[in-house]
C-alpha cells in the first residue's frame, strides 16, 4: 500500500502520481543536495480514501492523522523551530499538488500554525512587531478566503482543516469539469505539501530574490536577477519596484550567492532549460523555494536554443522544441528594446492588429493627427473606433489604437494595408487616457508604453543562430525541404493555435 | 438632390480630397465638381491646399444640417431595417478582407499563393453579387447613394482584372474604402453612432 505520509527528504523514491507536482519538484532538489526548507507530504493515496465511507468520508483517515506529529516534529528538527509555539515558532505552507496542475484547486495557505503567542514570538524574534502583525493579518485573511472559514486559534486544527480543504477541492465543480475536458483520470487524486516557511525579512541577514539562470530577456548566457533585502515572498515577484540587482546580493552576502549559482547551474543541467528560481535568504542561509523552466523574449528562445545545444545539454530537435514560428516572426520584426520595455510602465494593451513599433504624441482626432503631422511631429492616433474620414490621419500615423474592435475591425484592416503598426480592443476610455501622451505601440505585442523607448533594428536573416535553427530544421524535415524557418516551425508545431504558444516575456 | 451635401459628405469621407475623388464619389458630371468646390470654398465650408480640399468647422456644422435634413425624408423603419440586413453582408466582408490579409487570422498573406488569392476573389464575386440587391434597395431608400452601385462594381471588375490594390487599400476607391463609406453613410441614415454601433459589435 502506498504511504499516507512522507517526508521530502530526497529518497522517498516515490514518483510524481503519488507526490503531486509541488511535492516531485522539492523531492527532486532534495535528492539533488539542494537546499529547499524542509517538507512533507500527504500522498494522492489519502485523496483517494478522502471520500471513503470507511475513513469517515470527508475527514482526514486517523491513521494518516496519526502519522502528522512525527513528519512535523521532523520539521521542527531541522529548522530547529516549533511548531505553535515560541520563541522560534514554525510556521508551515499547505499546497495542493495535483500530478497535473488545474484550476479550481485549493491552493496554497500560508504562515499556518499562526497563534497570538507565535505572533508576540515572532516580534520578539525579529524585533519587528509591525511584521509580526502583517504576518499574522495575511494568515488570517488568507485562511478564511482560501479554507473558507475563519482560522481556529488551534496550529493543529488550522492544519486539519487546510489539509482537508485541498483535498475537497478535488471535487470541486471546475476541477472536476477540467478534468473532464482534458480526460484525465478522475481517481488520480492531488496530494497536500506542507512545508516550513523561510523569512526574507527576518533580519538584515534576511532578504528574497528571483534568478534565471540565463537571462530571459536578451539570451545572454549569464545569470540575470533581482534581490530585495528584507523582502518576504511574493515581493519581487510581484514587481514591486525597489529590487536591487543580483550583484548586491553578492557583495553583501557572497557565500549566499555563489551558492545560489551554484544551484541554479545544476538544476539547468538537470531540468536541460533555463530555470527561473525563487530564493530566499533567511539569517544569511540559502533556501531555493521554487524552480521552473523560465518563460523568455523571442531573442532568448533563440539564443538558448542554440546555445543549450551547443553546450550538449538538448538535441537539436528539442532546441527546435523550444522556439515558435511566432517568436522567430517578432525576431525578423524591428521590436522594443526588451530591457528598456520591461522597465517602462504599460499604459494599455489590446489585440495585436498589425505589427510594428510606433514611436509618437497621441492624437485623438484625425485632424489633430494631421495638424501635428504638419508640423512633422511623429503621430500616434488614438481613437475609440476608426471611422472613414480618420484614413487619412491613419495614413500619416506612426501607429494606431482604438479602444473597440477586434482583428477584422476597419482600423485593423486598413493598418495592415498601409503597415502602420496598430493595437485594438484596448477597452473603452484608452484612447482618452492616452491623449497628449508620447507613447511607443508594439503592434505585433499588442502593448502601448508611455515614453520613446529604443527600439532594436530588425533581426538580420543570417543571424547565425536562426542560421543554425533553420539547417536542424531542414535536416529534420528531409531532402526535399525547403522554405523559410517560419514555415518549417509551424509545420512541426502542427495545429498549434497560436493563443496556446507560451507566453512571451515583455 | 443638391451637389452641395454630395460634396461636403464626400470631403468628410475622404479626409483631404482632390476635385477627381470628389467627383468619382458623387458621380456629379466633372464638370460641376470644380464649380462645386469653389462655391463650397468661397462660403468657408472647405478650405483648399494645393490640389486638395478639407473641410472646415463651418462645412462639418453645414454637413451635419444638411444630413438631418435629408433623414427626415427617408423612411426610418425601412432604413433601419434594411440596416439590420446590413449586418450579416458586413460581418461576411470584414472576415474576407481579413482573410486576404492573414492567412490563418495570424501569418500576413505575402500574396505569393496565386491559388489562395484567387479563391478569396472568386468569394469576393458571390458576395458581391449577394449584396447588389440590398445596395439598390438603399439607394430606393435615400437616392443620394445612387454612386454606390457603380462604385463597387469599378472596384471588383479592377480586382478582377488582377489589379489587386483595389480590394482593400486604403486612400482609393478599392471595395473595403467603398464598402466602409457606405457603412458610414448607413449608420448616419439609421441615425446611429458608429460607436453604438462598434459597442455592438456591428461596426469596428
Amino acid at each position: 500500500m502506498t504511504p499516507g505520509v512522507l517526508a521530502l527528504d530526497g529518497t522517498t523514491g516515490a514518483g510524481r502520481d503519488e507526490l503531486g507536482g509541488k511535492a516531485a519538484s522539492i523531492e527532486a532538489m532534495r535528492a539533488m543536495g539542494i537546499p529547499v526548507p524542509p517538507a512533507f507530504v500527504l500522498t494522492t493515496a489519502v485523496c483517494r480514501r478522502f471520500d471513503d465511507p470507511a475513513d469517515g468520508a470527508g475527514a482526514v483517515p486517523a491513521d494518516v492523522w496519526a502519522e502528522l506529529p512525527d513528519a512535523m516534529a521532523e520539521l521542527e528538527r531541522t529548522t530547529g523551530r516549533t511548531f505553535g509555539a515560541g520563541p522560534s515558532p514554525l510556521l508551515v505552507s499547505v499546497r495542493s499538488g495535483a500530478a497535473v496542475s488545474m484550476p479550481g484547486m485549493m491552493d496554497t495557505v500560508l504562515n499556518l500554525g499562526m497563534t497570538d503567542e507565535v505572533r508576540d514570538a515572532l516580534a520578539a524574534e525579529s524585533g519587528d512587531a509591525v511584521f509580526a502583525d502583517d504576518t499574522r493579518r495575511r494568515f488570517v485573511e488568507q485562511f478564511a478566503k482560501v479554507v473558507g472559514e475563519q482560522a481556529p486559534a488551534e496550529p493543529w486544527e488550522q492544519l486539519r482543516l487546510a489539509v482537508a480543504a485541498v483535498f475537497r477541492s478535488w471535487r470541486s465543480t471546475r476541477a472536476t469539469a477540467y478534468r473532464r475536458d482534458r480526460g484525465i483520470a478522475e481517481d488520480g487524486g492531488t496530494a497536500v505539501t506542507v512545508q516550513a516557511m523561510v523569512f526574507g525579512n527576518l533580519d538584515d541577514r534576511s532578504g528574497t530574490g528571483v534568478l534565471f539562470s540565463r537571462d530571459p530577456l536578451t539570451g545572454a548566457a549569464e545569470p540575470y536577477g533581482e534581490w530585495l533585502p528584507r523582502g518576504q515572498g511574493e515581493d519581487v515577484v510581484s514587481g514591486r519596484a525597489d529590487a536591487l540587482p543580483l550583484a548586491e546580493l553578492a557583495a553583501a552576502q557572497p557565500n549566499a550567492h555563489t551558492e545560489l549559482l551554484a544551484a541554479a547551474a545544476r538544476l539547468e543541467r538537470a531540468g536541460r532549460d533555463v530555470q527561473d528560481i525563487e530564493f530566499t535568504v533567511q539569517a544569511g542561509t540559502l533556501w531555493l523555494l521554487q524552480a521552473r523552466a523560465a518563460k523568455r523574449s523571442p531573442e532568448a528562445a533563440a539564443r538558448h536554443a542554440v546555445t543549450l545545444h551547443a553546450e550538449g545539454l538538448i538535441s537539436p530537435a528539442e532546441a527546435l522544441d523550444r522556439v515558435t514560428a511566432e517568436q522567430v516572426e517578432a525576431l525578423l520584426r524591428p521590436r522594443v528594446d526588451p530591457r528598456a520595455a520591461a522597465a517602462a510602465e504599460v499604459l494599455a494593451t489590446g489585440k495585436p492588429a498589425c505589427p510594428g513599433i510606433g514611436v509618437g504624441v497621441v492624437a485623438t482626432s484625425g485632424e489633430e493627427a494631421e495638424d501635428l503631422a504638419d508640423t512633422d511631429a511623429d503621430v500616434v492616433l488614438a481613437r475609440p473606433t476608426t471611422d472613414p474620414d480618420d484614413v487619412a490621419a491613419m495614413s500619416l500615423a506612426r501607429a494606431v489604437v482604438t479602444d473597440l474592435g477586434g482583428s477584422t475591425s476597419h482600423a485593423a484592416v486598413v493598418c495592415r494595408e498601409m503597415a502602420v503598426p496598430c493595437v485594438v480592443g484596448c477597452g473603452p476610455g484608452t484612447s482618452a487616457g492616452l491623449a497628449g501622451q508620447t507613447v511607443t505601440v508594439d503592434g505585433g505585442a499588442g502593448v502601448v508604453y508611455l515614453g520613446a523607448l529604443p527600439v532594436v533594428p530588425r533581426g538580420a536573416l543570417d543571424d547565425p543562430d536562426l542560421r543554425q535553427l533553420a539547417e536542424w530544421a531542414r535536416a529534420e524535415a528531409g531532402a526535399e525541404a525547403g522554405g523559410p524557418l517560419t514555415a518549417l516551425l509551424r509545420a512541426r508545431q502542427g495545429a498549434v493555435h497560436p493563443a496556446e504558444q507560451p507566453a512571451a516575456v515583455r | 438632390m443638391t451637389i452641395e451635401l454630395r460634396a461636403l459628405q464626400a470631403l468628410r469621407l475622404k479626409g483631404r480630397a482632390t476635385a477627381e475623388d470628389v467627383g468619382a464619389a458623387t458621380g456629379a458630371p466633372a464638370g460641376e465638381v470644380g464649380p462645386a468646390l469653389a462655391e463650397l470654398a468661397a462660403a468657408g465650408h472647405c478650405e483648399q491646399a494645393r490640389d486638395r480640399y478639407k473641410l472646415t468647422k463651418a462645412g462639418r456644422e453645414q454637413l451635419g444640417e444638411l444630413l438631418a435634413a435629408e433623414r427626415a425624408t427617408v423612411d426610418q423603419a425601412a432604413i433601419v431595417a434594411a440596416y439590420r440586413d446590413f449586418d450579416a453582408h458586413n460581418s461576411a466582408f470584414k472576415q474576407l478582407v481579413t482573410d486576404w490579409q492573414l492567412k490563418d487570422g495570424a501569418t500576413p498573406n505575402d500574396h505569393t499563393d496565386a491559388e489562395y488569392d484567387a479563391k478569396i476573389v472568386h468569394r469576393l464575386g458571390e458576395l458581391h453579387e449577394g449584396f447588389v440587391p440590398l445596395v439598390d434597395r438603399f439607394v430606393g431608400l435615400a437616392p443620394r447613394l445612387a454612386p454606390y452601385p457603380e462604385r463597387f462594381g469599378g472596384a471588383l471588375a479592377k480586382v478582377r482584372a488582377g489589379e489587386h490594390i483595389w480590394l482593400a487599400r486604403p486612400m482609393i476607391d478599392s471595395y473595403h474604402t467603398v464598402w466602409f463609406e457606405l457603412h458610414e453613410d448607413l449608420i448616419g441614415l439609421a441615425g446611429l453612432s458608429r460607436a453604438d454601433e462598434a459597442a455592438a459589435g456591428r461596426a469596428e
